[in-house]
C-alpha cells in the first residue's frame, strides 16, 4: 500500500487541488447533487449527534452518526427496549420537523386496492386504534462477528429491540379502500425521507417490498412505546412488518402499494441481498423474514464483576416469524445444555422473550451461550457466511466470555 | 457541499454518515467502501465514476483527515 502511496504523490496533489475536497470530486462525479439536506448532525450534548440528542449516551455504542447500537447489557431488561436505548440506523437522513410539518396532515397513499385513496394521518387516527409488540433489528445485526468484515457498521447484538408500537392495522386500511387489487403479489412501502436530499429516487428512495401476506398482521405505526413516533424512527408514521428485517418497517411512510412486481429501486433489487461471499445480485434472496435468534444480557463484561454462587443469567430471545418455544442455556460453550426459563409477559409471537437461567458457578472462566428453536427451527452453531453480513442468528459467535471470581 | 462531514474538507453534507465519527476508518476501509459502494453511496470504482488511481487519492486522503 505504501508504495502504492509514494507512486501516486504526484497525481494525488494535482488530482486534489483540482477539486478541492472530496465532497469536490463527488461532486465532479455528476452522480451526488449540490443540494444538501437539513444538516442535524452536529455533536450535540454528550456526544450523540443533536437529531439523538436525547437518547441515553450511556446505553449505546457509537460506530458512526448514523449507526449506533446498544449496549448488550442496555437491551431487553424489562421486555420492552426503552426509546431512549434504542439503536439508530437510518440509510437517509432523518427528517426535521420542518420537513416534516403539520404531523396530522401527513400524508399517505394507498395504492394498488380496488379504490386508491390518501390518508391523512388524523384520518387513518380515525380509522383504526391497535397496539402490537414486534421485534425492530437490523438485518446487519451480528455483522461485527464476521471475520471476512463486511462493510457496514460493525453491529454486534445491539440493532435489535422489541418495541410497542401503536397504529392502524394495515387490514384496516385495505379494507377502507375496498380490499386488494386483483394480481398483487407485494405490499411495497416507499418512504419520502430522500426528497429533501434532491438525490434521483431511483437509487435514494427507501422502499421495500414484502410477500403480501404480510399486510394481514402489518401496521402503519404513529406511537412508539408511548410516545409519538420519533422523527429519528420514522415519524410520524412508518411501516411495521412484523418478523421482517428492519428495513422493511419503512419510515416516513408516503405511500403503500400492493404491486405485482418489486420496486426496481436500489435498495430493493440491489441492496440487502444475501449472497456469498464475492458475489452479489438481484437473484439473491432479500432481506425479509427475521430467523429465530437469542443472546445473553447478563452477566457480560459490561454488567461487572461476578462472584462465585448463585447467578442469574438473562437473554432474550425471539422466534422470528413464529412463536419462540424453548431456550437452551450452556455455560461450557456448547459442551451441555439446560433449559432456561421464559419470564415477563407474553406480548406475542413477534415480540422477543425474556428468559432466565438460575445456576451455581464457582470461580474460574466460563463461555455463556444460548440456543433458541421455534418448533421448526434452532438456531444453528456456526454463522451463515455471506457477502453483506446478514441475518447472522449462530449461536457460537452470540456467546459471551465471564470471569467468576 | 456533498454527502458527508469532513471538518478538514470543510464537508458539510448530511447523506452519509460524519466521516468525523466513524470508528475505525483507515485506507483499506475507506477505498473498499469507495470503490463498492454501500447503501445510497454510489461504487465509485466497480462503476468506474473514478479511477483506481483517484481512489487510492481518496482513501489516503479521507483516512488521513478525519478527526483533524
Amino acid at each position: 500500500m505504501k508504495k502504492n502511496i509514494r507512486k501516486t504523490n504526484l497525481s494525488r496533489r494535482n488530482f486534489l487541488s483540482g477539486t478541492a475536497t472530496l465532497a469536490g470530486i463527488a461532486a465532479t462525479a455528476s452522480v451526488v447533487p449540490i443540494s444538501i439536506a437539513n444538516a442535524n448532525h452536529s455533536e450535540g450534548k454528550k456526544g450523540l449527534p443533536d437529531f439523538i440528542n436525547w437518547k441515553d449516551r450511556d446505553a449505546l455504542i457509537v460506530h458512526s452518526d448514523k449507526g449506533i447500537e446498544t449496549h448488550r447489557s442496555a437491551i431487553g431488561e424489562s421486555l420492552v427496549t426503552p426509546n431512549r436505548n434504542i439503536y439508530i440506523r437510518n440509510n437517509m437522513p432523518t427528517m426535521t420537523d420542518t420537513q416534516i410539518g403539520d404531523r396530522k396532515k401527513w400524508k399517505v397513499s394507498i395504492e394498488g386496492v380496488k379504490n386508491p385513496q390518501t390518508f391523512t394521518l388524523a384520518q387513518l387516527q380515525k380509522l383504526g386504534h391497535e397496539t402490537m409488540a414486534t421485534i425492530l433489528q437490523c438485518s446487519g445485526n451480528g455483522r461485527g462477528f464476521f471475520e471476512h468484515k463486511p462493510r457496514g457498521s460493525q453491529w454486534k447484538t445491539g440493532a435489535a429491540a422489541c418495541v410497542l408500537w401503536t397504529g392502524v392495522p394495515v387490514k384496516t386500511v385495505v379494507d377502507a379502500c375496498g380490499g386488494i387489487s386483483g394480481g398483487a403479489v407485494y405490499m411495497t412501502s416507499e418512504g419520502i425521507d430522500h426528497e429533501p436530499t434532491g438525490l434521483d429516487p431511483k437509487k435514494a428512495m427507501i422502499a421495500r417490498s414484502v410477500p403480501k401476506k404480510v399486510y394481514k398482521d402489518a401496521m402503519l405505526a404513529w406511537e412508539m412505546n408511548g410516545v409519538a413516533l420519533p422523527n429519528a424512527h420514522g415519524g410520524p408514521l412508518r411501516m411495521v412488518t412484523p418478523g421482517y428485517f428492519g428495513i422493511n418497517n419503512v419510515k416516513h411512510l408516503g405511500k403503500v402499494a400492493f404491486t405485482s412486481k418489486e420496486s426496481s429501486v436500489k435498495y430493493m433489487a440491489k441492496s440487502y441481498r444475501i449472497s456469498p461471499i464475492g458475489k452479489k445480485g438481484s437473484q439473491y434472496p432479500s432481506c425479509w423474514e427475521m430467523p429465530v435468534k437469542s443472546w445473553i444480557t447478563r452477566p457480560t463484561d459490561e454488567t461487572g464483576t461476578v462472584k462465585a454462587g448463585k447467578v442469574q443469567i438473562v437473554g432474550v430471545a425471539m422466534g422470528g416469524t413464529k412463536k419462540v418455544r424453548s431456550v437452551k442455556v450452556s455455560v461450557d460453550g456448547g459442551s451441555s445444555w439446560k433449559k432456561a426459563k421464559f419470564i415477563g409477559p407474553n406480548l406475542g409471537k413477534y415480540a422477543w422473550r425474556q428468559f432466565v437461567l438460575e445456576t451455581t458457578l464457582s470461580a474460574g472462566s466460563y463461555n455463556i451461550a444460548s440456543l433458541a428453536s421455534n418448533g421448526s427451527d434452532k438456531q444453528p452453531e456456526l454463522r451463515m457466511e455471506n457477502r453483506r453480513g446478514y441475518a447472522h442468528n449462530g449461536w457460537k459467535d452470540h456467546s459471551v466470555n465471564i470471569t467468576v471470581v | 457541499a456533498a454527502c458527508h462531514v469532513l471538518k478538514a474538507a470543510g464537508s458539510e453534507g448530511n447523506i452519509g454518515p460524519n466521516l468525523d465519527t466513524v470508528e475505525g476508518l483507515n485506507y483499506d476501509s475507506v477505498m473498499d467502501i469507495v470503490t463498492h459502494g454501500l447503501g445510497v453511496m454510489p461504487a465509485f470504482g466497480e462503476d468506474e465514476i473514478l479511477t483506481k488511481e483517484e481512489i487510492d487519492i481518496v482513501s489516503f486522503y479521507v483516512a488521513n483527515s478525519v478527526g483533524k
